[in-house]
């Protein structure tokens, strides 16, 4: 074997980890650690400059093990990687040490202990670049098509974006046509669109032959990985079985029925989306209108914004006063959520045609009695009464919580506490999963409007064009590995696998199917013949990181 | 480049238009990235954290200014604008300026020894004009590509360069990589794409004219972005909340909304993102000082992204940010220059003052003046506010096919939001290409 | 802050480690990080994909090697990025508490659970698990306390049965075997299990501990009896065992009884 070289690059993050963390005695300190041959400290190593000093580093000095101690793996380490690539070096040879989240952040106020815990963070990671292992990524086929989960408007625009680019669509939609909430709806703001020109969509969905649509169906079982999953579709009783290359959910929400709250009855107690269907069905004919906004929302039970009701209970507010000017309507709100530049435009409208904003406080709710709503009016310090024939409720977007955690048990992907679907990264990554080839969009993830879902929709496909227009897909090279010596086939392992990895080959041995493998390392733990090790996360690794930690170096003392 | 790589000009170089050349890239298309400024990362850049993680925002940024840069389809033009544009069948063809850097990109490493010898000092306008930089300079610290510049109009040498005798060029003597090049002009060329993304962001309202506010007056009186580079670590007070007046620590701050929004004399639109941006500052304010008492004046509270609610309880829970409904009538100061706040109270309508240390105004969010020119250059429509017109089915078309848009440009916006418009132009664009192109795929 | 405290008042350290899983226990570590969240900085992490990775081996390894503690942290249970990998981290966990309880080292190592979004409660947990051990005092392993040979070989002995195929085996298949049918269409009661378990680890561990006193060096029951202190008659019984399995074999007959020595 050749002789092994480390460099490792100390970074001061600016003064993020050199403020807290004697950054220049760790490099000292590391100077003095077996293998290593070089050291440098860089003010940011992620910028470009502090990259330049890692190819350098490599290349003037031979490396063929680089540590960076820096901050967390978490986000920077396909950065790092990718440089020790770039150079020529196997990516799994870069190993990474945490002195920012795990030390100097942690740690302000005690420089000399930080400073002492740097120096056995790094110790460790030194300990175990010396045992890595070269590893190669693989690639897999990836097949040109999509299945999208949910057809209501964000996954009908995903649909119809990517199947004018020529690939494969395929829409699972549980009820009895497409539209979702959109349905619902009896105009859209701004412009006052009539949902029904938005919905024509639709036809151009179904005369689309790049797009197959089942209707009244329901996702049984997915299976597979990125570019192959291989999906069975319960419509009816049939069952339908088809392979896709990646998957976008789509399941939309629901809107929250009232049950039990302000003497809600479906009568003269409604909710929006009642309202909207009596203006559809042109059976509106009511003169004094109250509406109560966060019904249900902004509470405990539901503490979120459901962000869409404020300009709903406003767009329905005109349509009412366009219709009959004289009708009275008041909007009793806590805070109006018109954020943005036409929404704000619409409050101002809603107000000039005469709509009634009142607030009202969390702590007093409004009473509905038989004919009128009493509510606090803080100004006035006293309750005010006001007449109705007709109360309407604004109550938020909820998720359709059970089939969600369902569907996200299928596609192992996480639910937040209300049941929305929780993307991979709120900032950055916001219509990924953290699984490869599975995207989310419109309200399953959060409340939004129509435009923010169509642009959600778009967004899905895009990231989905990322993988599919490409043939292939590289695959980590971190897996399960089983000696074959060591395995006595007691299939402890294969009934643990939570990815169906661990099958029998032709020669009935038992293997490890690689591209299915995520590296959790359950099955060698529990293999009773030690037989399993897992790449990059290897026994002997694991075990160099605790000696070093205990047997060599000091201790803060 | 293959024959058959169709091209993509993005133009703005935030968080936006990376995240478009990021996917376009991916996708296979040739990006060319247009930024005006020295290095891409826009406002988020200047962001010292961000809502509602609190993940430090340049650190979520640089990987993704980095796989920009060593993109292989992906090209970043610097210091550079757009000039004039025409039709080219379905596509077009773009000129382009591009400022002298007066350093060459190849040769520089970015090794700061020029910037100790520049004698030149310059106010720092990526550090909100709070503190002073030299005349050569990196636009920031973790900046892409990384990079100097030099700003012709403040160097030494280049103000007298005709001149007989030779004044200043230090730079260029310390420079071990001979990467100073005073030779360098502003140079035209042209770029033939196949659809254009326009990503050129917003800016902050500047508060001046609204004068009871007393911005510019009173020295403790200070913008959101000011502020947000006064908490970065890696800002001008090094993330010491400090008055501008006496350089002391103030243990009570008010935060002021929609300081020119919702407002009919400056902007009518709401900016949308400053509620749970001053939120984030209180919070950010308690944790460097533990006795802070943040105060946020407010007309509605709205905060109705994912987990913003929460963090609006977190922080009135345990940073102890009060929260009060009330309008700011006027600013003014005691004799230590405490700024008094003259606020009526929107609950009871009664009016009355609270003094503090430090006030912040959560500027609007406005469109770029650049924004309006591109705009006018591309033959882009905006809407009553100047920014770029969208319509409601069609979130990221501009009114010219093949043109679309993404980010702030189009409206006050938040991060996520500008990711989501981002890559939803982005398969617009791969859309736009592909059935241009007759569609079939694979 | 300034308050410095001379050396005999200086409080004892503690050396801990803690294996945490990539996905929520190291993401809240990071957040724990990013907001500021102070703990005390005796924990050294070694990152893993999954708490079900953390092999009981690597924490019988470390506690020789000296460790006063060892947190090992996962995602809640029903939240695991891999599906169940935590409830196997709690399998384990529960095999190598038992173990250590014969050793009374099993107040020292920690299984707990923390979300990416738990950063706070991180650095609780990493408080008060300093503070316990803390007020616990350096672990009998450490080299502060000279260990003595005992506990090494009873150290020894427990690194044995957590390496053992057969516990292994057990342990890995108690999820199955107490959540579905055995093959005679049995369910077998937790309790039960857990009694079973007890019961064989007992046995494997004083089995070790007779080998390990053979190894140093040949002797009778009684003498081993005496070493132990555990009845004679559970001291034949496990030599037995060991005898069938071969490892064990008669030295000699030193008057009426009869002296072993390990196999070579």
């Amino acid at each position: 074997m050749d002789e092994i070289r480390i460099g490792v690059f100390v970074c001061h993050c600016g003064t993020n980890i050199a403020g807290f963390v004697d950054v220049a005695s760790i490099e000292e300190y590391v100077k003095t650690l077996p293998h290593v041959v070089f050291t440098q400290r860089n003010l940011y190593t992620c910028s470009e400059t502090g990259l330049l000093a890692i190819k350098n580093g490599i290349k003037e000095n031979n490396l063929n093990r680089v540590i960076v101690a820096a901050c967390t793996p978490r986000t920077h380490e396909p950065l790092f990687r990718g440089i020790c690539s770039e150079m020529g070096l196997n990516p799994y040879f870069f190993e990474f040490v945490n002195i920012r989240e795990q030390c100097s952040w942690v740690h302000q106020k005690e420089k000399e202990k930080a400073t002492s815990k740097a120096r056995d963070l790094v110790r460790m990671g030194v300990a175990r670049a010396a045992l890595l292992e070269p590893l190669e990524k693989f690639q897999i086929d990836v097949e040109p098509s999509t299945l999208i989960i949910g057809g209501g408007i964000s996954g009908m625009s995903a649909a119809s974006v990517l199947a004018n680019q020529g690939f494969h669509v395929i829409i699972v939609e549980k009820d009895t046509e497409l539209g979702g909430q959109l349905r619902n709806l009896h105009r859209l703001y701004p412009g006052d669109m009539d949902s029904q020109k938005m919905l024509s969509i639709r036809e151009e969905i179904l005369k689309n032959p790049k797009i197959e649509v089942h209707i009244s169906s329901k996702i049984k079982n997915i299976d597979g990985y990125i570019g192959n999953f291989d999906i069975t579709v319960l419509k009816g009783e049939k069952e339908i079985k088809f392979g896709v290359g990646t998957i976008i959910v789509a399941t939309g929400t629901d809107v929250l029925k009232p049950k039990g709250l302000y003497n809600y009855d479906g009568k003269k107690v409604i909710t929006q989306k009642e309202l909207e269907l009596l203006f559809k069905e042109n059976q509106f004919n009511s003169k004094n209108i109250v509406m109560i906004q966060c019904v249900g929302s902004r509470n405990e039970e539901r503490p979120y914004c459901s962000s869409i009701c404020c300009m709903t209970a406003m767009k329905n507010a005109r349509v009412i006063k366009e219709k009959n000017p004289d009708a009275e309507v008041f909007i009793l709100n806590r805070d109006i959520y018109t954020s943005g530049t036409y929404q704000e435009e619409f409050y101002r409208e809603a107000r000039k045609m005469g709509v009634i904003f009142t607030r009202y406080n969390e702590s007093k709710l409004p009473q509905v009695t038989e004919d009128s709503v009493i509510y606090y009016n803080e100004s006035l310090k006293e309750d005010v009464e006001i007449k109705y024939d007709l109360v309407v409720l604004s109550t938020p977007l909820v998720t359709y919580h059970e089939e969600s955690k369902k569907l996200s048990k299928m596609l192992k992907v996480p639910l937040d506490e209300f049941g929305f679907f929780l993307e991979a990264h709120v900032k950055l990554r916001p219509v990924d999963f953290s699984n490869d080839g599975i995207f989310v969009c419109g309200t399953c993830k959060w409340p939004a409007n129509v435009p923010e879902s169509i642009s959600q929709g778009y967004a899905a496909a895009s990231r989905v064009t990322r993988i599919i227009s490409k043939d292939t897909f590289t695959v980590e090279g971190a897996t399960a590995w089983i000696d074959q010596e060591k395995c006595i086939a007691c299939e402890i392992c294969l009934k643990k696998c939570p990815y169906k990895a661990i099958t029998r080959d032709e020669e009935d041995r038992v293997i490890v199917r690689t591209v299915l493998c995520k590296c959790c390392g359950v099955c060698s733990t529990t293999c009773p013949e030690h037989a399993i090790d897992i790449r990059h996360y290897k026994d002997n690794q694991v075990e160099s990181q605790i000696t070093a930690l205990l047997e060599e170096g000091e201790w803060i003392e | 480049m293959n024959e058959n790589t169709k091209n993509v000009m993005i133009i703005g170089g935030g968080i936006a238009g990376i995240q478009s050349s990021l996917d376009l890239g991916d996708m296979g298309y040739h990006v060319d990235l247009i930024e005006q400024e020295p290095c891409i990362g826009g406002r988020m850049a200047q962001l010292d954290k961000t809502l509602p993680t609190n993940d430090c925002s340049i650190c979520i940024l640089a990987p993704k200014l980095s796989d920009c840069f060593r993109h292989p389809n992906v090209k970043i033009h610097s210091l550079t604008q757009v000039q004039e544009i025409s039709k080219n069948g379905r596509g077009f063809k773009v000129k382009l300026l591009k400022k002298a850097r007066f350093v060459n990109e190849d040769s520089c490493i970015n090794c700061g020894l020029c910037v100790e010898k520049c004698p030149m000092k310059v106010l720092d306008i990526f550090d909100m004009k709070m503190r002073k930089r030299k005349a050569i300079y990196i636009y920031y610290l973790q900046g892409v590509p990384a990079v100097m510049a030099i700003e012709k109009e403040k160097c030494l040498y280049l103000k007298n360069k005709n001149k007989e005798k030779k004044v200043c060029g230090f730079c260029s003597d310390v420079c071990e990589h001979d990467a100073i090049d005073f030779s360098q002009t502003d140079t035209n060329y042209t770029l033939e794409s196949d659809a254009i993304i326009m990503a050129s962001g917003s800016n902050q309202y500047d508060p001046t004219p609204l004068y009871t506010y007393g911005y510019k007056k009173f020295k403790n009186v200070i913008t959101g972005l000011e502020y947000e580079r006064m908490i970065s670590a890696s800002g001008p007070t090094e993330g010491h909340i400090t008055r501008l007046s006496d350089n002391t620590h103030p243990k009570n701050i008010a935060f002021v909304q929609c300081v020119g929004s919702r407002d009919v004399n400056t902007n009518s639109y709401c900016s949308s993102i400053c509620c749970t941006y001053s939120t984030k500052h209180a919070i950010l304010s308690r944790e460097h000082d533990e006795e802070m008492q943040s105060t946020i004046f407010y007309i509605d509270l709205r905060a109705g992204g994912k987990g913003f609610q929460k963090y609006i309880k977190r922080a009135k829970d345990e940073y102890g940010v009060k929260y009060v409904r009330g309008k700011i009538a006027e600013i003014t100061i005691d004799e230590n220059a405490n700024p008094i706040l003259h606020y009526e109270d929107l609950d009871t309508y009664e009016v009355k003052t609270k003094k503090v240390g430090f006030v912040i105004l959560a500027c609007a969010m406005i469109p770029t003046r650049n924004s309006g020119k591109l705009a006018k250059v591309l033959g882009v429509e905006l809407d009553e506010f100047n920014f770029v017109k969208s319509s409601i089915d069609s979130p990221v078309n501009t009114n010219i096919p093949g043109i679309f848009a993404c980010g702030s440009c189009l409206g006050p916006m938040d991060i996520p939001h500008s990711v989501i418009n981002a890559s939803g132009a982005a398969a617009k664009v791969s859309e736009y290409i592909r059935v241009q192109k007759g569609g079939n795929h694979g | 802050m300034t308050e410095s405290k001379s050396e005999s008042e200086k409080e004892f350290e503690p050396k801990i480690l803690g294996f945490l899983c990539n996905w929520c226990s190291y993401a809240g570590a990071d957040l724990a990080g990013v907001s500021r969240n102070q703990y005390p900085p005796n924990v050294r992490v070694i990152r893993l994909m999954c708490s079900g990775r953390v092999d009981p081996n690597f924490v019988i390894d470390a506690l020789i090697k000296g460790a006063d503690g060892i947190l090992i942290l996962g995602c809640h249970l029903g939240d695991c990025h891999y599906g169940e990998g935590n409830y196997e981290a709690q399998a384990n966990y529960k095999m190598v508490d038992k173990l250590l309880k014969f050793v009374k080292l099993d107040n020292r190592v920690t299984l707990d659970w923390v979300s990416a979004a738990e950063g706070t409660y991180f650095a609780k947990i990493v408080t008060d698990f300093t503070n316990k051990i803390r007020s616990l005092g350096p672990s009998p392993l450490s080299k502060k306390s000279n260990p003595s040979i005992e506990i090494q070989l009873k150290m020894k002995a427990v690194k044995q049965v957590v390496y053992n195929p057969r516990i292994r085996k057990l342990v890995g298949r108690e999820r199955n075997i107490t959540l579905n049918e055995n093959v005679y269409e049995e369910i077998i009661d937790k309790d039960e299990f857990d009694l079973l378990l007890n019961e064989t680890l007992e046995a494997e561990y004083v089995r070790n501990q007779i080998y390990f006193h053979l190894e140093e060096s040949p002797k009778s029951v009684k003498e081993i009896s005496n070493k132990m202190g555990i009845d004679k008659k559970i001291i034949f019984e496990q030599l037995l065992v060991l005898r069938q399995r071969s490892l064990i074999d008669l030295s000699e007959i030193k008057g009426y009884s009869p002296v072993y020595k390990v196999k070579k």
